[in-house]
């Protein structure tokens, strides 16, 4: 049997310190970013019944960051009776946009076909964008479900980015930057996404030139929208346990650094 | 409890075991994930791609036009054979021609004229009051760019300036490790938050 290493310990207390916090079950008092507020901004002033576009551009690795996001925003934008039309451009991202599409639609009572739709993958992801640019007919067919696009309800007099209030991009990459360079640029289409906090920082100066209408960034992002919704998801649960994990990892390189100096100043004894 | 969310737990915690030490059934699960990652993708892309693309609209619409693109793709294939390579060289000049060209306009058009267009914001407000973030904004690109100017040594205000750059990449690569960090956390408290709920029904 292996010894446990000091590493070891680590990840024992990374661990339990997470479980002890779920196991309260205590919410953290989040207050949105600017960036979050713009999303919720964004689809609350649409009018009623406007139809935004959502691409799942994310691998399933990063699901346990981007279910919450997406979530809420799907949540919102459904309350507000808007029409979803939902795609992947990730092979990934494909099963997992329609679960949580078919979801949140069934949370509201909402019918496929009328009140959202899902086209599935595309390869290619610039041919793609530059493709639905011209025809999204063309583009998709058929459905995620085999379904002619002609023989969808919510389909029908949407034929390209103009009859669409924006894309929203569910991104674990750079993905989103493909909207912004061939949706926004040659389209004129509005961007907005949900993304994982490691790409927070990518996005930054796309968001700061207006390239991006609105970003909810991670868990934290997740947590201010449900903030702003009123509705409590896997953002809000998990923000104690963020905060806490981080002090955690904060407090071990404190630690670490206090050690190498004395072991340092002991050398030089 | 449904079949799925058991294998789900179970898979979790095999990855999960890797963080004592490599072990049989940490590979087992890693071996399985990989595999079925890939064969999720070549299924998707078969059907999307090669079926939606070129079979259906070749075969059973008589678009021949298709023969084009189908006889490229297959060209990339030369590239196994010593005798035949070159041949590859010719879908992969297409790709690069057709791609550069559709990238370079709406590329420079992003990444460099939209984002010098805001690097150049008024450093005064409407109301009268200096917009700090503005003045951050352009002495920050300035000063980073100086420092990725190497026609000229760094010395003397030059190398100043450039100095003072490295401190705005430092603080870009700390907020980018930062939330690297932050991203990692919240992978392992979704999973965490599957075991404790879902999987050992523990927490609502």
């Amino acid at each position: 049997m292996k010894r446990i290493e000091s590493r070891h310990w680590i990840f024992i207390g990374l661990f339990l310190l997470i479980a002890a916090v779920m196991l309260l079950g205590v919410e953290l008092n989040i207050n949105p970013s600017s960036e979050t507020q713009k999303m919720y901004d964004y689809i609350e002033n649409l009018p009623p019944g406007s139809t935004l576009m959502i691409s799942f551009d994310h691998e399933a690795s990063s699901l346990p960051e981007i279910r919450p996001v997406a979530l809420a925003i799907l949540r919102h934008a459904f309350s507000k009776g808007h029409k979803l039309v939902g795609l992947a451009l990730f092979a990934e991202g494909t099963v997992i946009g329609y679960r949580l599409m078919d979801r949140v639609a069934t949370e509201y009572g909402l019918e496929y076909g009328r009140d959202y739709a899902y086209l599935g993958f595309k390869p290619q992801y610039i041919a793609a964008i530059l493709s639905m640019g011209e025809s999204i007919q063309e583009t998709f067919p058929e459905d995620y479900l085999g379904r002619s696009i002609d023989e969808i309800p919510l389909m029908n007099g949407i034929y390209n980015y103009d009859q669409i209030g924006g894309v929203i991009s569910i991104a674990d990459g750079s993905l989103t930057t493909h909207w912004m360079e061939y949706g926004a640029a040659r389209y004129n289409v509005d961007i907005l996404a949900g993304v994982t906090a490691a790409m927070v920082t990518t996005y930054d100066p796309y968001l700061a030139s207006n390239q991006m209408q609105a970003l909810v960034g991670g868990l934290r992002g997740a947590a201010e929208y449900e903030r702003l919704t009123g509705r409590r998801g896997g953002g809000s649960r998990g923000m104690l346990a963020q905060t806490t994990s981080h002090l955690y990892v904060l407090l071990l390189i404190l630690l670490g650094n206090i050690a190498f100096i004395r072991s340092r100043r002991k050398g030089n004894n | 409890m449904d079949i799925s969310t058991i294998v789900a737990g179970l898979l979790t915690m095999a990855i999960l075991s890797f963080l004592y030490r490599d072990n049989p059934v940490y590979k087992m699960a890693e071996s399985l994930l990989i595999g079925v990652s890939i064969g999720y993708t070549l299924v998707i892309v078969w059907t999307t791609t090669i079926v939606d693309l070129m079979i259906l609209p070749l075969f059973a619409e008589g678009k021949l036009g298709l023969i084009i693109p189908l006889i490229l793709g297959l060209l990339m294939f030369s590239r196994f054979h010593p005798k035949t390579a070159s041949l590859s060289k010719l879908p992969i000049a297409v790709m690069i021609g057709s791609g550069a060209g559709v990238a370079i306009p709406v590329m420079l058009e992003a990444r460099t004229l939209k984002q010098i267009s805001a690097t150049v914001n008024p450093l005064v407000s409407a109301s009268g009051t200096p917009d700090i973030a503005a003045l951050v904004v352009l002495i920050g690109v300035l000063c980073t760019l100086s420092y990725f100017y190497f026609s000229r040594e760094h010395t003397g205000l030059f190398g100043q300036t450039a100095k003072f750059g490295t401190w705005f990449l430092m603080l870009f690569f700390g907020t980018t490790f930062g939330y690297t960090v932050m991203s990692r956390m919240s992978t392992l408290i979704g999973r965490m938050e599957f075991l404790l709920s879902d999987f050992l029904h523990l927490v609502d």
